[in-house]
């Protein structure tokens, strides 16, 4: 029987930057998982330094989860080359040529496929994708427990998953068919994409839509701001923040101070923290809102932003009958007095 | 007042008092700082603010998601418009910029106040040539006002759909796929930062022990830890790359890819 050790991570760190010493022996193992293993060597890379980065890269833990995920991976994107490859009949070259263009399209219904290239391939990709992400996701949660973290990063990426569920696997359910999700490719993304917004009547004017790209765009702002901040007070310690969470200095108080006195409201370095997590991630909650609302419950978002108000309708509207809705008279500002957009351009 | 706050709030070391030797607007109102680009913020806001509201009162519709001030006619070239056949737009324009340049400015006169680096004014810059680029750059490299976006909640949104349809699919233009590669980019990296700093804090260990066991964690889990510091190295300059791309992703379209679906078919010599 193999012997359980469960030894605690060295703690005692001299600050700043921890030395390649005081880390475990990739050899060690790390919990009673039988793959609780630690690969990899740690490297030292002087130049991230100057970017004011930790130079260690490497020591990377495998353990169960870890192993089942990368191997699921990995068979994914073995199917998806050969299916690849054998679209192009064999054909290499070709496929890495027009590599952008390859796609891997889901079935017709909800059965099974017909055939591996009838959708047969994409059905088992989706599988090795699930239970890739499951996998991760589980690997996730473990490592939380492991460093007494609570488990925010988990919940963070069980969102994200929740996300392209609903694009690839709640959404086709509730439609009826597999074909409602979009191929495995990179231009197919893209189009589908496209595609999507175009066949659900403009999904600009699909609220959940606006919403996570408030969400997005305030993520990267956020960053902005939380980056720009903290890099300006760094001299004082700022970019310590746990520690600063418990006993804040000069650098927080100064990082507060600066935004109370420019926009009259400050966040503290716990509370940052909580604005930039739940902006993070209700960008995948309210995108996930808004790809399942899109056809189950509102056929066209254009025709519904008239509806109720928010859209200036431009010229006739060709879709009511798909709402049954009967048509209105244009409301807002007539074609004379609107510049830009001349009545019947716009919309549709 | 914040407890620590009375230490921080002095007098001086402003442009003006530079300038003239002393600043008599060098005060704080309530929370807020003031200074000289408070007040020149200000102003352009309520001229703006007064314009768009003289036009939402002329268009009569009361629905404010639904309202929109329209860029000039195509007519109108690069000329000043009627006031409410463009006009507005453009006098709106032109305080929008005045208001965000004079808060850009205001912010480093508090960046200076707290002796603290440039780098929220410098960020924030990166966010105004966003606004510039589309509002003035392009439309004086196109020739025309009419190129810049209406303003209104639901209306530059139609405006961003015609204008994505106007260059074939926008989908394919490589500075719109870079850019929002940085936005889903910079959203992944703030969950990761936000998860480890309030999945760790106040667990009554040493601070120390706290960030080492935050480090231990990243390399376990994805093999390396980019640090205390790095990481918002990392989202700073995600965020400017995110701003930068998007800047080239509509510079591009109109003056130099009319279609950019076209703009793929090109056929690298040697590849066939």
């Amino acid at each position: 029987m193999a012997t359980v050790i469960n030894r605690r991570l060295p703690t005692t760190i001299a600050r700043p930057g921890p030395s390649p010493m005081e880390f475990p022996e990739p050899s060690e193992m790390d919990s009673s998982d039988l793959l609780g293993i630690r690969l990899g060597l740690p490297i030292q890379i002087p130049l991230l330094a100057r970017m004011g980065m930790s130079t260690q890269t490497g020591l990377i833990y495998l353990g169960t989860w870890g192993f089942l995920s990368t191997l699921f991976f990995f068979a994914g994107l073995g199917v998806l080359t050969f299916a690849g490859i054998q679209q192009m009949q064999g054909n290499v070259p070709l496929l890495i040529k027009y590599f952008a263009n390859v796609q891997i399209q889901p079935p017709e219904g909800l059965g099974m496929a017909p055939s591996l290239q009838q959708g047969g391939f994409w059905q088992i990709n989706m599988v090795l994708w699930a239970a890739s992400v499951t996998c991760w996701a589980f690997r996730c949660y473990e490592r939380c427990i492991r460093f007494s973290w609570r488990p925010y990063l988990f919940f963070a990426y069980v969102s994200a998953i929740l996300l392209t569920s609903t694009i690839w696997v709640f959404r086709p359910l509730v439609m009826g068919s597999w074909a409602e999700a979009p191929a495995l490719g990179l231009n197919s993304d893209i189009d589908w994409a496209q595609n999507f917004s175009v066949l659900w009547g403009n999904l600009y004017y699909n609220p959940w839509h606006m919403l996570a790209i408030f969400f997005l765009f305030g993520s990267t702002m956020l960053w902005g701001m939380h980056g720009a901040t903290i890099l300006a007070t760094a001299a004082e310690g700022s970019h310590k923040e746990v520690a600063e969470i418990k006993d804040m200095h000069s650098g927080s108080h100064k990082s507060m101070l600066f935004w109370r006195w420019t926009m009259g409201f400050n966040a503290n370095p716990k509370t940052i923290h909580d604005w930039l997590y739940w902006f993070s991630v209700g960008v995948v909650l309210s995108s996930a809102i808004g790809i399942i609302t899109t056809g189950p419950i509102v056929k066209d978002w254009y025709v519904w932003g008239v509806d109720h108000g928010w859209v200036q309708q431009y010229g006739p509207m060709t879709r009511d009958a798909i709402n049954g809705t009967p048509q209105k008279p244009a409301v807002g500002i007539n074609a004379e007095v609107q510049p830009g957009i001349p009545a019947g351009q716009g919309g549709y | 007042m914040l407890s620590f706050e009375g230490v921080y709030r002095k007098r001086g070391g402003t442009f003006l008092a530079d300038l003239i030797g002393d600043d008599p607007l060098d005060f704080w109102a309530g929370r807020f700082y003031v200074g000289v680009f408070g007040v020149t913020t200000i102003v352009a806001t309520i001229i703006g603010i007064a314009v768009i509201a003289l036009s939402i009162a002329a268009q009569g519709d009361g629905d404010l998601l639904r309202v929109t001030i329209g860029a000039p006619l195509r007519q109108y070239g690069l000329h000043f418009a009627p006031f409410y056949q463009g006009g507005n737009w453009e006098v709106i324009t032109i305080c929008a910029i005045v208001a965000f340049v004079s808060w850009a400015l205001r912010e480093v006169e508090i960046c200076r106040k707290l002796d603290m680096g440039y780098h929220v004014p410098i960020m924030f810059s990166f966010a105004i040539s966003a606004y510039v680029v589309l509002e003035v750059i392009r439309p004086l490299l196109l020739g025309c006002w009419c190129e810049g976006f209406d303003l209104g909640f639901t209306g530059h949104l139609t405006w961003v759909s015609n204008t994505g349809f106007k260059y074939m699919n926008f989908y394919l233009n490589p500075f719109h796929a870079y850019g929002v590669l940085g936005f889903f980019l910079t959203a992944m990296v703030l969950a990761m930062h936000g998860s480890a700093i309030l999945g760790t804090y106040s667990t009554n260990a040493d601070p120390n022990v706290e960030t080492a066991n935050v480090d231990n964690f990243w390399r376990d889990y994805i093999g390396y830890s980019i640090g205390e510091l790095g990481i918002h190295v990392l989202g700073f300059w995600l965020a400017i790359y995110t701003l930068i791309m998007s800047d080239l992703c509509i510079l591009t379209s109109g003056p130099w890819v009319k279609d950019w679906v076209e703009f793929w078919h090109f056929s690298i010599p040697w590849f066939h």
